[in-house]
């Protein structure tokens, strides 16, 4: 299936969490901040979010220099 | 207002959200710039020149030429003196008629109690999650608003925290030293399609997220418009996307959640009191 992905058009399995999202794209960062359509999703519930046709998800590489 | 002041800011006092009354809001407010690196230089900047009536500019470090592709208040001639002091220095030059206080010192939780006295306003300008922890937990204790903002690379984020937020800073960020899943990789291609910036920064990237922080601070203390608050916003330079995502409030929280707790008992506490 389809999604956004950081304002790219990708294709995805379907019937992904975002945990198995975050694998699929191999994201290094521990820390990385997901969106999915707008929403800032917490870490705890990354295992029970699932990625849906034409979602908007976004990682978000926490910055904090300064 | 003095003459020369209604001149000075008088682009801004033609708009209607600000007006004359928005300007003395801003004469009469004191904010904290917590670091004078490349968002506390440019919120500084901003904010000096918005006419914000007293400037307090924390940095224990030293201006170093590697700091000078961003960190605008610096000069060569400056390279080696503490931050605070040149950043004094330069915002003094834009703007004399406002009270600039430099504070040579590192912003902990030793000292920020008494930082924190008659400010109205924090605007972050950290380098680190240590530093960010401290100025949350205050500003959650004082009730105060703060304003953060974080770069790297091309990239950086920011958001607003007041008082009753759904959310505090320590709900969305976590500790970068205390990981809980482990790192794949270290440098390269991230799954999110960016290369490793290390430390590396582009000066416009502290310059766009400064600016929305300066904004952010301007609608605070004249409370107009529609702030960040509840809302992070993302801003990726290197393909020029911004998002914004809604924040919702984070159960687990064990930093605000005690905090809106105690708030909320003491509300009941003087509704009880104070009988319609």
């Amino acid at each position: 299936m389809i999604i956004q992905f950081n304002g790219l058009e990708e294709t995805i399995p379907r019937g992904l969490t975002i945990s198995q999202l975050i694998e699929f794209f191999k994201e290094g960062d521990p820390h990385v901040i997901v969106e999915q359509n707008h929403r800032y999703i917490y870490p705890k519930d990354y295992d029970k979010c699932m990625v849906m046709e034409n979602d908007k998800i976004e990682f978000i590489n926490p910055d904090l220099g300064g | 207002m003095l003459l020369d002041d209604s001149q000075r800011y008088s682009r801004q006092i033609q708009l209607p959200a600000i007006n004359v009354q928005g300007q003395e809001k801003l004469t009469g407010s004191t904010i904290l710039i917590a670091g004078a690196g490349g968002l506390g230089s440019l919120t500084a900047l901003y904010l000096t020149a918005a006419g914000v009536g007293h400037v307090i500019i924390v940095d224990h470090d030293q201006v170093e030429l590697s700091n000078l592709n961003r960190q605008l208040l610096h000069r060569e001639s400056t390279i080696g003196r503490p931050k605070a002091l040149s950043a004094a220095e330069s915002l003094g030059r834009l703007n004399s008629s406002i009270k600039i206080t430099p504070v040579q010192a590192k912003l902990d939780q030793g000292n920020i109690d008494d930082l924190l006295k008659g400010v109205d306003l924090i605007v972050d300008g950290c380098d680190n999650f240590q530093t960010r922890q401290v100025i949350n937990r205050a500003c959650l204790n004082h009730g105060l608003p703060w304003i953060f903002g974080g770069v790297r690379g091309f990239n950086g984020i920011a958001t607003s925290f007041v008082p009753g937020s759904l959310t505090c800073f320590e709900c969305i960020i976590s500790d970068p030293g205390h990981s809980s899943r482990p790192r794949r990789s270290e440098s390269g291609q991230s799954g999110s399609g960016h290369s490793n910036p290390g430390q590396g920064i582009l000066g416009p990237t502290a310059g766009i997220i400064a600016s929305i922080q300066a904004m952010e601070a301007v609608k605070l203390l004249v409370d107009m418009g529609t702030s960040l608050v509840n809302r992070l916003i993302h801003v990726s330079g290197l393909d020029m996307r911004i998002t914004t995502s809604a924040l919702t409030p984070n159960p687990d929280c064990m930093v605000c959640n005690p905090v809106k707790k105690k708030r909320t008992q003491n509300k009941r506490t003087q509704k009880n009191d104070n009988p319609v």
